[in-house]
């Protein structure tokens, strides 16, 4: 099989991906930096560190357009100059994004050109909205979801509303860190 | 020491229900497919329902094994009060505004004084053993009011896209639990969180 188009997100127990009024200055809400305690050990030898290589390791990234702006476009670079594939439903011709980054309209192309980009590594997905468009596109493969114990009571949530027909998904990893449990999931197709 | 123990099937996208929950369709459309890490074929009873694999067993039989049942009006009045008895002839409390007039279930306790009392008056009903509670209404109210001491979740592998949240409503106030046991079924991960307080 071909490299996997995989989301890495976390989360907590109920759903949440940041606290409420995430926005500039305030990018993942109030108090949604608790959601991301475990990356304290991404430098370690344990589990988390483990996890966080791995998605360091990936050799594309697609991103929502939300996600992409909030994070200040990451300066052109989210890791290791992998490219960047930002999902949009339209942008400016005159607004060229920085370094490896660059905007696309399309789910499907983007999905495409960054397997290709990736080669034999993982694809990165970040973010709610490129999450969703990929899923309803049928190109997500995997879903690997940091679960926090902690109920936040309030935020973003990382799946809406969608249309009502299931997506079915094997758990086909587990592993516990600290103050997280990686589930790593495959869309059953 | 009796602890109240919130045990609910829940997809990873949050949903303990499909959409159009109602006291005809009580799991809402599609919703059955969260019960599926139970038996169930030709259940009649909650006790029929246990499944046939060994994680989901000690899940299951820990339930059976509570001195009472806490259930929402709501979840009670849907599932019939699993005909006045959930499971074991185990006392059943059910807080609500107004106790209706007709209570033909001699196992059904309606408490009207309050979500604390009726903690309480499980708790002392359970004689040393854990209070099961269902409903996701009811789970949030206990939360809200430091009641509850243990959630399992029965994680299933899918997005439902609709229906009815486990956690809804909750105060913007962070609550922090402890993951203390993970059991994997064929199908479901049983997760069992401790509520720090």
């Amino acid at each position: 099989m071909a490299a996997p188009i995989r989301l890495y997100m976390s989360m907590s127990v109920d759903g949440y991906i940041a606290g409420p009024d995430d926005r500039e200055g305030q990018e993942l809400g109030r108090d949604g930096g608790r959601v991301f305690n475990w990356l304290d050990d991404r430098n370690g030898p344990g589990i988390n560190g483990q996890v966080y290589r791995e998605a360091m390791d990936t050799g594309a990234l697609i991103s929502g357009r939300r996600t992409f702006e909030l994070a200040q476009r990451w300066h052109g670079d989210h890791h290791n100059g992998v490219p960047i594939f930002v999902l949009t439903h339209r942008f400016d011709d005159d607004d060229v994004p920085p370094g490896t980054a660059r905007f696309c309209t399309d789910v499907v192309e983007a999905a495409t050109a960054a397997r290709e980009a990736a080669g034999d590594r993982a694809v990165m997905v970040h973010g709610a909205g490129a999450a969703q468009a990929l899923l309803q596109a049928g190109q997500l493969d995997e879903l690997e979801i940091h679960l926090v114990p902690v109920l936040l009571g309030a935020g973003r949530r990382l799946f809406g509303d969608r249309d009502r027909n299931h997506i079915e998904l094997e758990l086909v990893r587990r592993l516990e860190g600290r103050d997280v449990t990686h589930l790593r999931y495959r869309v059953k197709r | 020491m009796s602890r109240l123990i919130l045990s609910m099937a829940m997809s990873l996208d949050g949903f303990i229900t499909g959409p159009g929950d109602d006291q005809d369709n009580p799991a809402g459309d599609g919703g059955m497919r969260l019960m599926e890490w139970l038996d169930l074929e030709n259940a009649a009873k909650v006790g029929d329902f246990r499944p046939s694999d060994e994680p989901s067993q000690i899940v299951f039989d820990e339930g059976m094994a509570t001195g009472a049942v806490l259930t929402g009006r709501r979840t009670g009045d849907f599932a019939g009060y699993w005909g006045g008895d959930h499971h074991g002839g185990v006392p059943i409390f059910v807080p609500t505004h107004k106790a209706p007039e007709d209570n033909p279930h001699e196992l059904v306790h309606y408490v009207t004084d309050g979500i604390e009392s009726c903690v309480e008056q499980a708790k002392a009903a359970a004689g040393g053993r854990d209070v099961l509670l269902h409903g996701a209404y009811t789970a949030r109210e206990c939360l809200k009011a430091g009641l509850l001491d243990v959630i399992d979740i029965q994680l299933m592998p899918v997005l439902i896209g609709q229906g009815r949240l486990l956690f809804d409503g909750l105060d913007p106030k962070h609550i922090e639990l402890d993951l203390v046991r993970t059991l994997e079924g064929p199908g479901v991960l049983h997760l069992r969180y401790e509520v720090r307080r």
